[in-house]
């Protein structure tokens, strides 16, 4: 092997070449990498014979410690859950007021279900429940379907014209689209509900124009509105006297409403949430917008 | 440009415009209504655009034979200027997209604008529009150098650069109006896709045809690299893109693989796209600028060896650590794991002989804000590959995958190592490129310098805070044994490091505009003033007999 | 070593072939054993491939680059099974060309979001995130909802897919644009040939709440509502976990 010249800083030989300048020192390699490669691929041999590793054509080998990320996550789930079980199976046994009565067991609950409503129920009815347009308050508890622990978890259960075989069904039907009522009419029931909640007369919205209302209201709506006008918890249909609007108060929205019809969507969590969890958030539901925490 | 080649180059060039617009032609009409048209009408422009330049420059004289003895660096000089724009549009596309996770308003409302099409348009700017044209320019600097011999023709190295851009032209359009395969950093679409296969083709001939004819018994450390890179890229771009297209008049394919086995293939590339093209080709680079920069010989030869067969080999397994715990068998997880852990001591095996050739210059770089770059270069990259090692490990990895943990390592390696040895060297080349004594202003590569190291610490520290948090936040049990917090709830934890990683962009940008007005201001003294014939560092000419070395 | 290795450097030929050769072993010993060990994706008889909307609605995902911030694979993971539900298998991407397993999670995974909101909320969600999330960072996509789908040229699609291995059967392929426009209005003749060829299960809707006109809304939203429900394959393997 030839030898270049040394390099005055280092004392090494170069060596030999030249590549426009540039030189080689010919310092053998430093003993610490070789002793990082080593312990490095030691490391790997041990993680090899312990851990599914190799393939082999068909099959690969499977580690001697019969290791595998889907067992282990299934009995990490299982664990967790047991250990949970010391207060979850209390919420399973025990009925909704004694739940409540339990400040120790409520906390679990509240704190379970903040983020269980945060990340199923948030995007529809808001972080603290307040809902938005076509999705309910459900802090206001002008309730749909009633305000119960037990009906709201049955809601939360089958959901609202959902894909559950006991889902809870509503419509509101399209009385001006399907030609159920004239456009007149629409004009006069629409202005009499928003009289029933003392709202602010909207453009045209003439005494006789209420009372016309009051008669299409009373052929038309009673039936699921109630005569008041009070809504009717059996088929989820609202109460119009009160400040709750699912839909807004606004002439225009209350007679799209009344034209085009209402079929809110809520989706059933049968299938993605335990029946333990349908218990807590309906715990949490209820006690949203509650003046004491 | 045309002045450089010979009249059969001219008439070669022609025909194969000629050609670039009849295949333009083709699919500008067979997708009259699809984007493929447009791609077919921006096709057909550039080589219009390009017959003209040749044409009016085809009865200029032809180069003599004292030109054609000499190295050919019209190709650099054109490929160090595309870096530069490219750098500004990618960073600034950078800059856009990180201030539109802190704001998202900030954009148009229009299709183009939205975050999902500019992200990959940053991606693909600053890798393969800056990272690509800075390696193409460079290799073809270095190669020529250190072989002593001239680029065997003159068509060929303007093939390759402007066929490139080409290719980065179509893939940023393409993902402006949609067109994306979703393969990270392999976005473009599949006739793309072939385009960039003939270029390759054609930039490996040219490596090897030169490599060849070279005058120097040994082939130089820079160019195992830049060759590993020129080829494994080659293999993972052709394995990877494998796709059927709808019909020849559709933009839109179909990858060949699907599931499990394309997400294997994915990141048997995306990692490796990382290792080949962001590595092995910038470490090229460094092998030839540090040394040369810092005039000292390489620490040593032996780790040279061992470093470049140690990435070369282990990288190819390594790329499954971005699957770890999902669909993907474990015992490919297993493979992935255990070969980044190890590929961890050829890396730092290649950063620690890059800092040990700068015994003997420190205060050099003390300095030199130009020496410096390639110096913060290389300990980043150190950085860079120990946090990759340590990501790779499957319990780090369940921690930070998915967050912004992995963007802050992205970036401590692209902005730290990629941007900042690419600063580097060309700061060190623009004045070799031209004829320079050196640089129009030291003191603005200083403001650069301090300007992209400050940027580059605010973004990686601001993400692997946020990176760090948000994992932690998703995992984190209440004493009742359940998720503490929401998504959303680490959605809104992150705001605040979403603005200062903008901020740090910023800063990051604002050097690269320094640094192009700089280089601006470097060529347009030189095209005023008398030519530079034999200042120290201009490495040129080198191919004058007496430079010949015998053989061993 | 070194003598070894300055032999070799002396040829270019030698070492471009070392470097293929040294370069080609990892990715090989990984990938092809993918496609020869059967257990690597598990069988799923109930699973069906996506419809023409669906897909289109997939082209859409693809094409604006959701993919970039929601991922669709749920690891085995405690925390990621508890908070998006069972961890993915490999056969639910099985006809995926390609998969979108995705690499950030800027927003939530989506690998089970079929069924769990309404489409109404898809469609509000969509038009601007901050009408139902305020504190969202996801774009709006307002233009889905102008842009009319182009339908004429899905059977191609299903053919280029079916190349691809995906199981798309002659009449597929054939009535694919009908069943795109069938699948987004329930009330029309087409809508009988969706169920008859693609399964009980399959969702007819309008999903964009505007029956008559197939838009990009509607198929990104029928895509979306679909997403983890192609096969129960991942429920049952994952009882164990409900409690
Ligand atoms: C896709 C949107 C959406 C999601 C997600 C959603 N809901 Fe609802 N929810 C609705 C809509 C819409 C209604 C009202 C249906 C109607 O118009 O009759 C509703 C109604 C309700 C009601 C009945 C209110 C009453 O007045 O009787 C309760 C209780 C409720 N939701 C709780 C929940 C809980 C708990 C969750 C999470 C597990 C949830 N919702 C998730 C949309 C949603
Ligand atoms: C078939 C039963 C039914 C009849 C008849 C009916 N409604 Fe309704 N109505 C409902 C239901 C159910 C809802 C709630 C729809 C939802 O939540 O999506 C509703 C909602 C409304 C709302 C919206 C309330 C809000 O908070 O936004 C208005 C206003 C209303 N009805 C008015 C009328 C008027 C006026 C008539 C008669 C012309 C009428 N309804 C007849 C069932 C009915
Ligand atoms: C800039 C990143 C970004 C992009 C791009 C993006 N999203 Fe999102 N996405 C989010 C964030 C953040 C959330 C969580 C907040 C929210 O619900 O808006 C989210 C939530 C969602 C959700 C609700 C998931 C759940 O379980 O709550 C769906 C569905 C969704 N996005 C679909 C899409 C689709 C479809 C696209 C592309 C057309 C898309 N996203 C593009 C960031 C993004
Ligand atoms: C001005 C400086 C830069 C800024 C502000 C910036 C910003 C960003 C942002 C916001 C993202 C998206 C992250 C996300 O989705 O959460 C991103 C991704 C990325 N950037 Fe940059 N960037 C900059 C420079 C660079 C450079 C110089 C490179 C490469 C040479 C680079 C390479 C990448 C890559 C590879 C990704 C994708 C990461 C992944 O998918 O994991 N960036 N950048
Ligand atoms: C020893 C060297 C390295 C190893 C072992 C390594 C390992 C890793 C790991 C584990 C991830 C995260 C994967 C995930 O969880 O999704 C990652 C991501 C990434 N790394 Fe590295 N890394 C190394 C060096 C580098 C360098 C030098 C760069 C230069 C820029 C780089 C660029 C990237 C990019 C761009 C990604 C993002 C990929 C994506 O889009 O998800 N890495 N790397
Ligand atoms: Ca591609
Ligand atoms: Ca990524
Ligand atoms: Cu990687």
């Amino acid at each position: 092997m030839e030898l270049g010249k040394r390099d005055p800083v280092t004392g090494r030989t170069t060596t030999g070449h030249e590549w426009n300048g540039i030189e080689e020192l010919d310092t053998p390699v430093p003993r610490v990498v070789l002793f990082f490669l080593s312990a490095a691929a030691l490391f790997c041999v041990v993680y090899w014979i312990l851990m599914p590793a190799w393939p082999l054509g068909w099959t690969y080998t499977k580690g001697l410690l019969g290791r595998s990320d889907r067992a282990a996550v299934t009995q990490a789930v299982e664990d967790a859950a047991a250990e949970r079980g010391v207060w979850t199976d209390r919420v399973a046994s025990l009925d909704y007021a004694e739940i409540q009565a339990d400040p120790a067991l409520m906390r679990s609950v509240k704190e379970t279900g903040r983020t269980l409503f945060a990340d199923n129920c948030a995007v529809c009815h808001g972080t603290e429940g307040t809902g938005g347009p076509g999705f309910p308050n459900l802090s206001a508890k002008a309730w749909l379907w009633g305000g119960s622990p037990d009906q709201i978890a049955e809601t939360i259960r089958v959901g609202i014209n959902a894909e559950n075989a006991d889902t809870r069904s509503s419509q509101m039907l399209a009385f001006g689209r399907d030609g159920i009522l004239t456009r007149p009419q629409v004009n006069d029931v629409v202005a009499y509900v928003r009289s029933l909640s003392g709202l602010e007369p909207g453009a045209g919205s003439t005494p006789e124009r209420i009372a016309a209302g009051r008669e299409v209201f009373a052929a038309n709506c009673v039936a699921c509105h109630g005569d008041a006008g009070k809504g009717n918890r059996e088929v989820g249909a609202p109460d119009l006297t009160d400040a709750n609007w699912l839909y807004g108060s606004d002439v225009q929205s209350v007679f799209n409403t009344v034209h085009g019809g209402r079929q809110g969507h809520m989706p059933h969590w049968q299938n993605r949430l335990s029946p333990v969890d349908v218990k807590i958030l309906a715990l949490y539901v209820q006690s949203l917008g509650a003046k004491t925490p | 440009m045309v002045a450089g080649l010979t009249k059969g180059e001219r008439q070669l060039s022609l025909a194969v415009l000629t050609l670039l617009a009849l295949c333009g032609l083709a699919f500008a009409a067979v997708g009259s209504d699809d984007p493929i048209g447009t791609h077919g009408f921006i096709i057909l422009l550039v080589s219009i655009g390009l017959a003209c330049v040749v044409i009016a420059g085809y009865y200029a004289p032809e180069p003599d034979k004292a030109q054609l003895s000499r190295y050919y660096d019209d190709p650099t000089r054109a490929g160090i200027v595309l870096a530069m724009a490219w750098a500004v549009f990618g960073l600034f596309f950078g800059v856009w997209v990180a201030a539109l996770l802190a704001w998202p308003e900030l954009t148009f409302d229009a299709a183009w604008s939205s975050f999902g099409r500019i992200r990959p348009v940053h991606t693909t700017g600053v890798i393969f529009g800056f990272g690509g044209n800075a390696l193409i320019a460079t290799s073809l600097h270095v190669l020529q150098r250190t072989t002593r011999a001239r680029l065997p023709d003159q068509f060929s190295p303007w093939f390759v650069l402007i066929g490139y851009n080409l290719f980065c032209v179509l893939a940023v359009s393409g993902y402006f109006m949609g067109l994306t395969q979703s393969k990270e950093y392999a976005e473009a679409e599949w006739y793309a896709d072939i385009w960039l296969v003939i270029v390759w083709v054609v930039y490996f001939l040219i490596y090897i045809r030169t490599l060849q004819r070279r005058k120097e018994p040994h082939i130089y450390v820079a160019n195992w690299y830049y060759m590993a890179f020129i080829l494994v890229v080659a293999i993972l771009h052709i394995v990877n893109n494998l796709a059927v297209p709808v019909s020849f008049g559709h933009a839109k394919s179909y990858s060949l693989f699907s599931g499990v086995q394309d997400a294997m293939t994915q990141w048997w590339y995306g990692h490796n796209a990382v290792a080949f093209f962001l590595t092995a080709g910038f470490l090229g680079m460094m092998y030839y600028y540090l040394p040369k920069r810092a005039g000292r010989p390489i620490f040593s030869y032996r780790l040279s060896i061992i470093s470049f067969w140690g990435i070369v080999f282990m990288y190819m397994w390594a790329g499954s650590h971005h699957l770890h715990y999902t669909a993907l068998p474990q015992w490919v997880q297993t493979l992935g794991m255990t070969f980044s852990v190890i590929l961890l001591v050829p890396s730092w095996a290649s950063a620690g002989n890059a800092l040990a050739t700068l015994n003997g210059a420190w205060g050099k770089v003390r300095d030199d804000a130009t020496l410096r770059f390639m110096m913060v270069a290389a300990v980043f990259y150190g950085l860079s590959t120990f946090e990759g090692s340590f990501m790779a490990i499957r319990a780090v990895n369940s921690l930070s995958h998915y967050t912004d943990w992995t963007i802050g390592h992205v970036h401590a390696g692209a902005l730290g190592w990629v941007a900042m040895i690419s600063f580097g060297s060309i700061y060190a080349l623009v004045p070799w490129m031209w004829k320079r004594e050196r640089m129009y202003s030291s003191k603005l590569i200083e403001v650069h310098f301090w300007l992209a190291l400050s940027g580059t610490v605010v973004y990686v520290f601001a993400m692997w805070n946020s990176g760090i948090i948000q994992g932690l936040m998703w995992r984190t049990y209440n004493e009742s044994g359940t998720l503490a917090y929401s998504f959303v709830d680490s959605l809104v934890a992150m705001h605040p490091y979403y603005i200062a990683r903008t901020f740090g962009g910023l800063l990051f940008l604002l050097g690269a505009l320094v640094g192009c007005y700089n280089i601006w201001m470097t060529i347009r003294q030189a095209g005023g003033r008398v030519v530079l014939q034999n200042a120290p560092d201009v490495d040129e000419p080198a191919l004058a007999p007496t430079a010949l070395q015998a053989g061993e | 070593m070194p003598n070894f290795h300055r032999k070799l450097e002396r040829s270019a030929i030698g070492f471009v072939l070392a470097i293929i050769v040294v370069s080609s072993i990892g990715g090989f010993v990984e990938i092809a054993p993918l496609f020869t060990i059967d257990e690597t994706v598990e069988k799923a008889p109930d699973m069906r491939v996506y419809t023409p909307l669906e897909l289109a609605g997939r082209n859409i995902y693809i094409r604006e680059g959701c993919y970039a911030c929601h991922s669709q694979m749920i690891r085995t993971l405690r925390d990621e099974v508890e908070r998006y539900g069972p961890y993915s298998l490999a056969v639910e991407s099985q006809y995926d060309h390609p998969m979108l397993w995705g690499s950030k999670r800027t927003g939530p995974d989506l690998a089970r979001v079929g069924g769990k909101y309404s489409d109404a909320w898809q469609v509000a969600h969509l038009r601007n995130p901050r009408d139902v999330v305020p504190v969202s960072v996801m774009p709006a996509y307002r233009w889905l909802e102008d842009n009319t789908l182009r339908t004429e040229d899905l059977g191609l699609h299903l053919k280029a897919m079916s190349r691809v291995g995906v199981p798309y059967t002659q009449a597929m392929i054939d009535n694919a644009t009908n069943d795109a426009y069938g699948q987004a209005n329930p009330d029309s003749n087409y809508a009988a040939g969706v169920t008859e060829r693609y399964g009980e299960a399959t969702n007819i809707r309008a999903f964009d709440g505007e029956p008559g006109r197939v838009t990009e809304m509607d198929a990104l939203v029928a895509y979306l509502q679909v997403l983890g429900k192609l096969t129960n394959a991942a429920t049952a393997a994952n009882v164990a976990i409900k409690e």
